[in-house]
């Protein structure tokens, strides 16, 4: 390694980053679709000649340290002289990008001086690509339901799209225009890492960023190595369950086993589910992604990630399991167990970092889809899809936040009524936060939300609700929160519940009310202040009767604590 | 009084005054009808911030009623939020839908926190009541207004002593009706409590963000309110005649009864002024794109003009909590001469961390130890001991220069390349921050003309623009005035809003028009009422545009008399601008039509010409390290400057309130408006 000053290396430590946010500035700016440019499903890297992070910007965190495995593996099947100097990649195949079609991954490489020097990688969710039904379908089977699936395919060689290949993409679309937009908007992102990172080089030369580069992998290394090595050795579990796979209603077993020895922590999920035929399957790559973001979320979490990021960490899986998926197995809803997964290493980790872990939240997107015809435009197509806000997890000192959006989405917000009820022929009859839902605990674990929908014409309803059999746990004798429930009233038909449908015809005057869990508690409930219990009930988050058996203690009507009675409950019953 | 620039003593001018309240400091800029400009610096007085307005403007002026123009920018309000000191605000909001302000969206700021928290509200849960009644989108009265329900809510209010109100229901920014009546119950039934009506303060749709603008204001009208009273009376006691105007974030300015109504639309009006000078600049000096810079103690503020126009937006964050109202875009950059250099694992960082004002970079002598920017600007001699505060402060070398050297040796390395280094790393940082905020708005920067201003903006200007590749820096005349100043430089505003969803393909000209003339008409009416006259009220039509299916709009001017099809063109245009690319085959809508209503107040001037020096330019010479070599360097005062000077880097200007440093191979060139032109030279 040769000398470098440490005014240098921090000057280019900085450059690496910014140029990341000015490619995620680029891809946000011409986006076509608001999925993108407003609910930021997407991220960017900026990667090295050998498949390293040089710089991230924080996007979507589930594909956090995703994209430099994408690289690394297009090199492993074809080799590194692969890569030509005016190449631009596209690939969206499950079982090497881990995710599912919709996530389009571009990756371009960087030469400066007929050498290359890197690569510009981007993902970014597609509104569709083809699948048998619009968007993600919710009961496919196998990928090749869910949309044209692509290995590493060259859209630009020698500086020039190759227009056959771009068409081919287009026409595989129900939004060809936009599916193309989008594609541009990620090359026009590439496009600034390659005249960033080039200028880099003219200004520091090869061998100046190379030294600056290998210095900071080296720092962040060795911070995260310290970090861990903090960690008493040993071995940590945690498991739960998904409900089903969306076909069949078998539980699904996600289980892990994190082994922390010296500076290495190793995740094992070869206890969980094999390969499921639902589409809740995902590639190895997208499962080593998710694995990270839990680890980022407790270890060195203020360190921007890079190349050094995550070398304590290994990830393993036998094949064909529902985290290392395979020929066939549909991935259309991936996320489902990776959002569980990521809660289950931090329970699992809850010993060795109390003061850092946060009790399980609600779990996940609890999706909500109501397509028909829309009377009042004539009879156009209309497709209303939106996920559901829930219960977060209390920590120590912190109660958990109440109707939250769920941790593997990205900056989501919730639709405003003024909007939904002018766009869709729908009305929204309530929507608020599900009082007494989160778990009891010194802590209170975040409330869930209700959203009530009256349904105004025909219409055809879809569910992908889940986390009603493994609800949000709590954390050192906090308690669960609870589980989400759907509740569907047609007119002339006794109210059904249930969590997951694919396309219920629900007549006019249906109403569907989508309840979400809430996040666990933290500690013991009976030893939650009295006064905060208090405040919960004045504020409506607790009921009296909860505030009662659940954390023991007894309001007067004017809500005023008996204390008397308080500690009468509190010392007799109710304490484990 | 800490300083005065020039004083005029001509006793027949007339004044145009502007004050700007900072944290610290409140800068009076005089503008006399026969003179030239002169300024003034006062410490704040933070408890009753008129008396610190009144004590400058009392030593600049000799007699109050010369004052024709008043005019201020105020932090009441922003600060009564920011120290969550504002009034106790109960919320009325539609039944069923009541937690639509806690639940704020359920979205999350920063998306890698397993213990995030939303953004801290003004409105407990307990306060908030829902009231039955529901109109449709379409406005069809589903359910009617239940009076009973408002019975409770005001045995509340006059049982706690509520003071403030904010309503806010369903559907409202197109069909206020259940609004005004709730408005009118409550006016009659609580004499004395402010009630904000969320369809007067943001005419939009999205409930959340609508309901959030009222309450802000809800909270911050009593506070100022009390405020304008208190400064209103003190100063018709010093017997000024002069109306009492008020900066609005818009970027234009109201009266003080007007202000009353609409608090929140001051907000923001500090930093506003900044940008309004930029534009005034702009026209000066035949520049239109600026890239003005702000740069104090702990902050940085980057606006930009384009076309000589502030860029301006629509909606705002102020600590997360959403603001519907028309606003100059101003991105605040977490760095400064505070700045904090530390070593992390053998790397050193520079901030985010800051020393702010207490206890401030080591050489303020007042507690700090750790080295910052302007301890190594010190250091390097590009900051004179005695520069600050034209001497009133003076700095300790020797305190910035041990704190320096302590990191120096952790890091092993030479003291002057250390310290050099420090500026490096947070010019570049800025200068990264400059170009991702650029870059998001479609802008390139190298097309630029970089405008430095406040207190360290001149300091770093030139490094920015290298770090940037911007050839050309202006540095205004008074940078440390100068947003005080551009408060001068303003007309009266008053914005309107109508939502208007339709088809751009199913609407005619003259529909357009109907509402466009309702809109100018209202804002003719509420112009008039701030004591202008009709020949001087002028108007701009916009219209919020978008592609069907899309969530957000852009705001695309209308000119008067221009047909639907230039609209959509220019709908089309300004889309390949903010986003890269456009559809000129995609249908486009309509969503919001606005018309922002002007007064135009007369000025005296655009410019700020200094006056004849009596004395050379070159007040001393400092032995200053640029590129690590040591260069001796001249320091000239900035208002001994003889008209058309010119000369070339390496240099110091100094003034009062600021230090403009200028490396080897830059050449200045005063201008004839009293700004100082720095061109990069090609001789390297």
């Amino acid at each position: 390694m040769s000398q470098i000053d440490p005014i240098t290396t921090e000057i280019i430590r900085n450059a690496f980053i910014s140029i990341a946010n000015d490619m995620n500035a680029t891809l946000i700016r011409s986006a076509f679709t608001p999925v993108i440019y407003e609910g930021k499903d997407c991220s960017v890297a900026l990667i090295d000649a050998n498949g390293d992070v040089l710089g991230q910007s924080l996007g979507l965190p589930l594909f956090l340290g995703n994209l430099e495995i994408c690289v690394k593996l297009i090199a492993e099947q074809f080799g590194w002289d692969y890569f030509k100097d005016g190449d631009v990649f596209y690939m969206n195949d499950s079982y090497m990008t881990g995710t599912h079609l919709n996530d389009s991954t571009i990756i371009m490489p960087i030469f400066w001086k007929g050498q290359r020097i890197g690569f510009a990688a981007s993902r970014a969710h597609w509104l569709d690509v083809g699948a048998k039904d619009p968007g993600t379908p919710v009961d496919s089977h196998e990928i090749y339901q869910e949309g044209v699936r692509w290995g590493p395919t060259r859209l630009y060689e020698n500086g020039e799209p190759r227009e056959d290949v771009i068409d081919l993409l287009r026409r595989n679309s129900r939004f060809g225009e936009a599916t193309v937009g989008d594609m541009n908007a990620q090359v026009a992102a590439g496009k600034t890492g390659e005249k960033r990172l080039c200028a880099l080089f003219d200004r520091f030369g090869l061998e100046t960023i190379m030294a600056a580069r290998d210095e900071i992998f080296q720092r962040t290394e060795t911070l995260e190595r310290e970090a861990v090595q903090a960690l008493p050795d040993g071995i940590y579990k945690a498991d739960g369950y998904l409900d089903d796979d969306g076909l069949q209603s078998e539980p699904l077993l996600v289980n892990l086993e994190l082994t922390i020895k010296g500076d290495v922590m190793t995740i094992d999920l070869s206890g969980s589910a094999a390969q499921a035929r639902g589409p809740v399957n995902c590639g190895m790559t997208q499962t080593i992604a998710a694995a990270r973001v839990a680890y980022k979320l407790l270890i060195c979490s203020e360190v921007s990630p890079n190349g050094g990021s995550f070398r304590p960490l290994e990830v393993t899986a036998p094949a064909r399991t529902i985290f290392s998926a395979q020929e066939p197995a549909a991935c259309g809803w991936y996320f489902s167990s990776l959002g569980l997964l990521i809660d289950l290493v931090i329970k699992a980790l809850a010993p060795a970092l109390p003061d850092k872990v946060a009790a399980a939240h609600y779990g996940d997107s609890m999706v909500i889809t109501v397509a028909g015809e829309d009377p009042r435009h004539n009879d156009e197509f209309y497709l209303m899809i939106e996920p559901t806000t829930g219960g977060w997890g209390a920590s120590n000192g912190r109660d958990g936040e109440n109707s939250l959006i769920n941790n593997v989405n990205g900056s989501f917000k919730d639709i405003p009524v003024e909007i939904f009820e002018s766009k869709y022929p729908l009305r929204l009859l309530s929507y608020g936060i599900r009082k007494d839902s989160g778990g009891p605990g010194k802590y209170r674990g975040g409330n869930g939300t209700y959203r009530e929908y009256e349904v105004l014409t025909d219409s055809d309803l879809s569910l992908w609700f889940e986390r009603s059999k493994t609800t949000a746990w709590g954390l050192f004798d906090g308690s669960a929160g609870m589980p989400p429930s759907v509740k569907v009233e047609i007119p002339g038909e006794e109210a059904a519940e249930y969590l997951k449908a694919n396309a219920v015809p629900v007549k006019c005057g249906t109403v569907i009310r989508c309840v979400t869990g809430g996040g666990g508690g933290y500690g013991l409930a009976f030893e939650r202040d009295t006064r905060a219990v208090r405040q919960d009930a004045i504020d409506g988050y607790v009921s009296v009767d909860h505030a009662r058996d659940a954390y023991g203690v007894s309001l007067t009507e004017l809500l005023e604590v008996n204390v008397a009675e308080t500690e009468r409950l509190r010392s007799s019953s109710g304490r484990h | 009084m800490l300083c005065i620039d020039t004083i005029s003593s001509d006793l027949m001018s007339k004044y145009r005054i502007s004050a700007d309240i900072g944290g610290t400091f409140t800068d009076i800029v005089v503008e006399p009808s026969d003179a030239p400009v002169f300024v003034g610096k006062v410490a704040t007085t933070p408890e009753n911030p008129a008396e610190g307005v009144i004590n400058g403007i009392k030593e600049l002026v000799p007699d109050l009623a010369d004052v024709e123009f008043f005019v201020h920018g105020t932090t009441v309000g922003l600060n009564a939020f920011l120290e969550r000191k504002g009034e106790r605000v109960l919320l009325v909001l539609t039944a069923g839908l009541g937690d639509s302000y806690t639940i704020a969206r359920g979205n999350r700021h920063s998306l890698y926190e397993l213990r995030y928290q939303k953004p801290e509200q003004l409105v407990a849960r307990r306060d908030i009541h829902e009231v039955r009644g529901r109109l449709c989108w379409d406005g069809e009265e589903l359910e009617p207004l239940n009076l009973s329900d408002f019975e409770p809510i005001i045995k509340k209010v006059k049982a706690e002593g509520i003071k403030a109100i904010a309503v806010c229901f369903v559907h409202a920014y197109a069909y206020p009706q259940h609004e005004l009546a709730a408005g009118k119950i409550l006016e009659a039934k609580l004499p004395g409590v402010s009630v904000s009506l969320s369809y007067q303060v943001a005419r939009e749709w999205r409930e959340y963000e609508r309901t959030s603008s009222s309450v802000m204001n809800a909270y911050v009208a009593p506070v100022v309110e009390r405020y304008l009273s208190s400064l209103q009376q003190q100063l018709r006691d010093m017997d000024m005649q002069a109306t009492v105007h008020i900066m609005q974030s818009s970027g234009g300015v109201s009266t003080a009864d007007s202000a009353r109504q609409n608090p929140v639309f001051t907000l923001l009006s500090g930093p506003v002024g900044g940008t309004i000078a930029g534009t005034a600049l702009s026209a000066a000096t035949s520049r239109p794109n600026l890239l003005c810079v702000d740069m104090g103690g702990t902050s940085f503020d980057l606006s930009l003009v384009i076309d000589g126009k502030a860029n301006a937006t629509l909606e705002t964050e102020l600590e997360g909590l959403p603001l519907l109202m028309s606003i100059v875009d101003i991105a605040t950059i977490g760095t400064g001469g505070g700045s904090i250099a530390w070593m992390e694992q053998g790397a050193v960082r520079v901030g985010p961390r800051s020393a702010g004002s207490i206890p401030g970079p080591a050489c303020y002598g007042r507690g700090g130890t750790e080295p910052t920017v302007t301890d190594a600007n010190l250091f390097l001699g590009r900051l004179g001991a005695k520069s600050l505060l034209g001497g009133d402060m003076s700095l300790d070398t020797q305190a910035a220069c041990a704190a320096l050297k302590q990191l120096a040796d952790e890091a092993d390395m030479e003291l002057v390349a250390f310290a050099e280094g420090i500026l490096s790393i947070s010019n570049a940082a800025m200068a990264d921050a400059m170009r991702t905020i650029t870059v998001s708005q479609g802008v390139d920067p190298r097309e630029f003309t970089l405008v430095a201003f406040g207190g360290a903006g001149p300091m770093a200007a030139v490094f920015l623009a290298e770090e940037l590749d911007i050839g050309e820096v202006l540095i205004p005349r008074f940078p440390g005035t100068f947003s005080a100043w551009g408060m001068l430089q303003t007309d009266l505003r008053q914005d309107f809003t109508h939502s208007f969803f339709r088809a751009a393909d199913s609407v005619t000209v003259s529909q357009l028009n109907e509402v466009f003339v309702t809109l100018e008409q209202t804002g003719h009416d509420a112009i008039l009422k701030e004591g202008i006259t009709a020949d001087r009220v002028s108007y701009v039509r916009s219209a919020d545009m978008r592609y069907v299916g899309q969530e957000y709009t852009i705001n695309v001017d209308i000119p008067s008399g221009d047909g639907i099809g230039c609209a959509v063109k220019n709908f089309h245009l300004a889309h390949a601008t903010r986003y890269g690319h456009s559809s000129p085959q995609a249908p486009v809508e309509f969503v919001n039509l606005r018309v922002a209503a002007y007064g135009a107040l007369d000025k005296f001037s655009h410019s700020m010409p200094q006056q004849a020096p009596d004395s050379e330019p070159q007040i001393g010479e400092r032995s200053i390290i640029f590129g690590g070599t040591l260069h001796e360097t001249p320091i000239l005062s900035r208002e001994q400057l003889p008209a058309g000077f010119k000369t070339v880097g390496p240099v110091i200007i100094e003034e009062q309130s600021a230090t403009t440093v200028v490396p080897p191979d830059w050449i200045v060139q005063l201008q004839a408006d009293g700004s100082v032109l720095l061109q990069r030279g090609g001789s390297s």
